[in-house]
């Protein structure tokens, strides 16, 4: 097309999207370029959630630091919580009594459901469906309820501890578990039927915001995002932890990568978890220790050594890196958060986008602002 | 037909103006209990039995709410739209008739009439949008302008089916002429695309592009607060009910009352006006219903089922009705008991709803 | 569209269902027993004093800062009714801070904190600092309505 000479010049419009916009999932802000409806450029903007988190563990002792972690990624507690545990169970050279392993995978899993759950709820908001939320968060409450009952609260737990669990799961745990497994299938498959088949959402995800498997290992996506684009990566897998090695569960892939792929890859996912809290519940025993004795809580020290530690978080492939001193506190802590590594590929994914799509696909990304700013 | 209401005009729109503004009121309150009985919760419970006072109560707030108008507004045009989008749709009512007698204004052109004013709130909503000087508003504003527009073609030629079959555009003649069989029964497909294109007109999911909250934040609307902003909404829900009453005159036959002859004036008036409603209330249902379960189209896609889909199969519609109205009684009947022309018809509109069914799912499976 | 005819199915099913949601200030769902709202102080009844000694230690671990505790000579150990040499003279938590991760109580060597179930402080009035005696009240509170200690049966694990 060529440029007229005279009278009208056409340029892109920029549109500020966040920090408070509805489909920004927290304070993220991204100014898109777009020429009518198509996106030309984004400029994304983070950092609005940023608490000094690194930095703030360097000064708290090593169980504050949990505190913390349930807060980077608010909606995968239990996940952050592992992850670091088992970093510093490793350091300590201690391990958690086989009671205390199953429970945390367990909590982990139905928290690995939560998660998927509340993408699922807010991805049917961002196409413009507004009964998927409701219905994600029916199941997810029952969820929350039963973590509630174990650690005392509903989202921030700060449950698990070095060599194990604050305190035993409380009677009646797995009975209520083994109750709930089927009522949470049955609401899965209920959001599958309302969403999963529909034209209307199936035109507005596939082919939207593909990205090949190279792109994706080149942005360093992880977790969902990357599976969705062929590449069969799990840490539990990949990089084995706690128990999973000896659990039965496959790793849901997609085809082409986009956004219906993200999405389809979650929703088995959240399959896949029941089913290894069902064999976990099978094999936990009932009785037992839950905790492997370490120095207590304030007078807890970690032997000077550094330990970079990741796991699989609903998000990706969460890390932890700690540097100790040999004090009661860590002397450096680093985090590898998944979603910051995924909201990389936003900008590739936008580029001939539409307008609409832009919210599609930062919702397909699945961030958490929290962990991303850290 | 000489009207029976013993006012004047004046005085009868007035009396549409209050009747209008409750209907908008038990709408909200209907939408919210719905939707929230869809998604497994109790909706408005607090104000009187089970919320039912929510809706004035908000109407109340608004009310009160102060009016903002933003710094840089083009400040006639802003304060003008919100009017601008409500006055065509409430202008629909006058004709509507709810019964032969119930009609502020029967007017010998009133489909045209209707046709007409339904898409001149597209101006208000492009106002609305340039003047509040926002870019979301814009985009909303241009996007609701580009979506009516589309939408309003396939319209006119799905309703010019009912024109050609009943042979008139006055509306209280055109349910006479459905006192046996609903016309949408005859123009089966006509229907569904008049249907359609009132969800897009209403700008109703799964066609709300125009104020798609996760995206434009509320379109033309964004900046709008207060009583404006209030117009605005008793502009979409009158539309809605607009909207659904007409699809009841033109296809579901009115407020004829099947088996009902010989009752008293008074009588017939009340249940036809109740029958009326009772099928009006239903559709608007279903509007509900589809917004509690329907993601939202986006606007390419939208355009092209328009233009690809709709338009073409409006057409198709036309053409069929009109050679079976020319060429149907030449040939034997299909079914039994039914004029050849009618039987026609039926099965010819069968047919091309099916297809239009059919080519509507190939085309979404081909987006997949 | 025959997804969409599936989620229409769906919906109405749903819609004839039971409601799964409450309505709040009228209907409450029960906490857990190990509930943890905001922190209150223990009243040891055997001495008629706070079992808090004023040690400072939440203080120093609460990741917010929430607290500010200062310590005296216990006037009871004077007399000789008491066995604690010192005593709480100043306890105040700023709620607006809190978090109710329950640090406090994990580190206290005097089991003096617990989580109560008290979460509903909001009203016109904030008063987001609370001082002891509210602070034993809230405790006594939580007591006189749930006999739940949360986290403290297993504290001998630990």
């Amino acid at each position: 097309m060529t440029t007229p000479t005279t009278g009208f010049q056409t340029v892109d419009m920029h549109i500020n999207v966040g920090p408070q916009h509805p489909a920004t999932h927290g304070v993220f802000r991204m100014v898109l370029q777009v020429d009518g409806e198509r996106i030309v450029d984004c400029d994304p903007y983070i950092g609005y959630l940023h608490r000094g988190f690194e930095k703030l563990s360097e000064n708290e002792g090593w169980h504050d630091v949990i505190v913390h972690l349930d807060r980077t990624d608010y909606i995968s507690q239990f996940n952050n919580e592992l992850c670091y545990l088992l970093a510093i169970e490793k350091m300590l050279g201690v391990e958690a009594p086989e009671r205390a392993q199953y429970a945390r995978i367990i909590l982990s899993e139905l928290n690995r459901i939560v998660s998927h759950m509340m993408f699922y709820g807010a991805f049917g908001a961002d196409v413009g469906a507004i009964t998927p939320f409701l219905y994600a968060f029916r199941e997810r409450e029952r969820l929350q309820r039963l973590f509630e009952s174990v650690s005392g609260a509903r989202l921030m737990h700060f449950y698990f501890r070095a060599g194990g669990l604050k305190e035993d799961l409380p009677s009646g745990f797995e009975a209520e578990v083994r109750g709930m497994l089927p009522t949470i299938a049955a609401g899965l498959d209920e959001c599958d039927r309302l969403l999963s088949q529909n034209e209307i959402f199936l035109s507005r995800t596939v082919g939207v915001g593909k990205f090949t498997a190279q792109e994706a290992i080149a942005y360093g996506c992880s977790g969902p995002v990357l599976r969705a684009s062929g590449v069969a990566e799990d840490v539990r897998r990949s990089n084995p932890y706690s128990l999973y090695p000896t659990l039965d569960f496959e790793v849901p892939v997609g085809k082409q990568g986009d956004c219906f792929d993200r999405y389809w890859v979650r929703v088995q996912e959240m399959r896949e978890s029941l089913k290894i809290v069902q064999q976990c519940l099978d094999r936990m025993p009932a009785e037992g220790s839950i905790r492997t004795p370490v120095p207590r809580y304030p007078f807890m020290r970690v032997e000077a050594g550094e330990i970079y530690f990741h796991t699989e978080n609903p998000r990706g492939d969460y890390g932890v890196y700690i540097i100790s001193k040999g004090g009661t506190e860590p002397y450096r802590m680093r985090l590898r958060s998944p979603s910051f590594s995924n909201l990389m590929a936003l900008k590739p994914m936008l580029r001939n986008a539409y307008l609409a799509d832009a919210v599609v696909i930062l919702g397909s990304l699945d961030i958490v602002l929290g962990e991303v700013d850290r | 037909m000489n009207l029976t209401i013993p006012f004047d005009p004046a005085i009868r729109i007035l009396i549409l103006a209050a009747v209008v503004f409750n209907v908008v009121l038990i709408l909200t309150y209907a939408e919210r209990k719905v939707l929230g009985h869809i998604q497994q919760r109790l909706g408005p419970m607090r104000t009187g039995f089970h919320g039912i006072l929510q809706a004035p109560a908000d109407a109340v707030k608004l009310m009160f709410k102060e009016d903002l108008t933003p710094n840089s507004a083009d400040r006639l045009v802003y304060q003008l739209a919100p009017f601008l989008v409500f006055v065509p749709i409430f202008m629909m009512f006058i004709t509507i008739p709810i019964t032969a007698t119930l009609v502020v204004q029967n007017l010998d052109l009133g489909l045209f009439y209707l046709v007409a004013f339904s898409s001149l709130h597209i101006v208000g909503l492009l106002m609305a949008g340039w003047g509040s000087n926002n870019k979301y508003a814009l985009l909303g504003g241009a996007r609701s302008a580009a979506q009516l527009i589309s939408y309003e073609l396939p319209l006119a030629f799905a309703v010019m089916g009912v024109v050609l079959l009943t042979g008139t555009l006055n509306l209280t003649t055109i349910v006479h002429n459905q006192a046996l069989v609903p016309l949408i029964v005859l123009q089966p497909l006509g229907f569904v695309i008049f249907l359609i294109t009132s969800l897009a007109e209403m700008g109703r999911t799964p066609f709300d592009i125009p104020m798609a909250e996760s995206e434009v934040v509320g379109g033309p609307w964004v900046e709008y607060s207060g009583m404006r902003w209030a117009i605005f909404f008793l502009g979409e829900y009158a539309s809605l009910f607009a909207s659904c009453a007409l699809i009841v005159v033109l296809y579901l036959g009115g407020w004829m009352v099947p088996f009902a002859g010989g009752l008293d004036p008074i009588t017939s008036t009340v249940l036809g006006a109740a029958w009326f409603l009772s099928k009006t209330m239903l559709l608007v249902f279903f509007v509900f219903w589809l917004r509690g379960t329907l993601p939202r189209l986006r606007i390419d896609q939208l355009m092209a089922f328009a233009w690809k889909m709709l338009i073409p199969f409006s057409f198709l519609n036309l053409i069929l009705t009109a050679w079976a109205l020319v060429y149907g009684d030449e040939l034997p009947s299909l079914l039994p008991f039914i004029h050849p022309a009618g039987s026609w018809l039926i099965v010819a509109g069968s047919v091309a709803t099916v297809m239009f069914a059919y080519a509507v799912h190939r085309q979404t499976r081909r987006t997949a | 569209m025959i997804g969409v005819l599936r989620g229409l199915v769906q919906t109405w099913k749903t819609h004839w269902r039971k409601r799964v949601t409450v309505q709040y200030p009228d209907e409450r769902l029960p906490l857990q027993p190990r509930y943890m709202g905001f922190p209150g102080l223990m009243w040891d009844a055997e001495h008629d004093e706070p079992f808090c000694t004023g040690c400072q230690v939440c203080m120093r671990h609460c990741p917010t800062q929430c607290m500010t505790v200062t310590m005296m000579d216990n006037p009871k150990f004077a007399d000789g009714t008491s066995k604690r040499r010192k005593i709480i003279d100043y306890f105040s938590i700023n709620q607006s801070r809190c978090i109710a991760c329950s640090i406090c109580v994990e580190v206290c060597n005097f089991e003096a904190i617990e989580m109560t179930h008290i979460f509903e402080k909001a009203n016109y009035y904030p008063d987001v600092v609370v001082d002891l005696p509210d602070l034993l009240q809230m405790s006594a509170d939580h007591r006189a309505h749930k006999d739940t200690m949360p986290s403290r049966e297993t504290r001998d694990q630990l």
